[in-house]
């Protein structure tokens, strides 16, 4: 199933309802559940954050394969996005020197078994792959 | 739906979500705070990065003070986002 979300992070309430609908006719835990609420917004945020120049919607497209959940966000007349050069996060540096930013991609990547980004006609498309079974969050 | 509630007893309730959308609101609140204080998560379901930023600029200037923010109560899927991000080295965590 898919839906296009309006690029502002007020849509978030919609976008939860979207993905509880889809997840709860699943048979995973409340882990998985907050694992792709999670992956979601923060792949969503960010598009919404760092993709300004256009005010196309943002597609979100979730499917079920085999034992996975897939859950695509698609952006529209975007620049490319080379996600190799997002710094790692330091998780384990003092307060003092923990910055903002990155650590909703490195949440993400800790989340979920596998991220995806596609570019090609100015179309950004990011998928993530979760296992059904009981999660480690 | 998100609500932070000051109680005046140095005890801050969360409950909902904090997600991107809810973080001015959790800020007018935390913003206030002067104190060493506790925050109860016994209400809150979930918390994303952005909500993560929030307590972190918090507990950075009351440390910078020589007070810091104890947190009560968190979920056990809160409980590893804090561990995954390396929060549970910042806050007292209870």
């Amino acid at each position: 199933m898919e839906k296009k979300f309006d690029r502002q992070f007020d849509a978030l309430d919609g976008i939860f309802e979207f993905v509880s609908g889809f997840i709860s006719k699943l048979d995973t835990d409340a882990g998985v559940a907050y694992s792709i609420n999670l992956a979601v917004e923060e792949l969503f945020t960010n598009m919404v954050k760092y993709n300004s120049g256009t005010a196309d919607k943002i597609l979100i497209r979730m499917n079920r394969d085999d034992k996975n959940l897939v859950l695509q966000l698609v952006d529209f007349d975007v620049e490319p996005f080379d996600p190799d050069m997002v710094q790692n996060v330091a998780t384990d540096q003092p307060i003092d020197d923990r910055r903002p930013g990155g650590l909703g991609l490195h949440l993400v990547k800790s989340i979920v078994d596998r991220i995806t980004y596609e570019y090609a006609n100015r179309q950004m498309t990011v998928t993530v792959v979760k296992r059904l079974e009981r999660s480690n969050v | 739906m998100f609500e932070i509630q000051n109680s005046g007893s140095a005890v801050i309730r969360l409950s909902g979500r904090l997600d991107a959308s809810q973080t001015d609101k959790a800020r007018e609140v935390l913003i206030q705070l002067q104190d060493s204080s506790v925050i109860d998560f016994s209400e809150l379901d979930y918390i994303s990065s952005a909500g993560l930023g929030v307590l972190l600029g918090t507990q950075k200037r009351l440390v910078e003070a020589g007070k810091g923010l104890k947190l009560i109560n968190l979920n056990q899927h809160i409980r590893e986002i804090f561990r995954i991000a390396g929060f549970d080295h910042i806050f007292e965590i209870e």
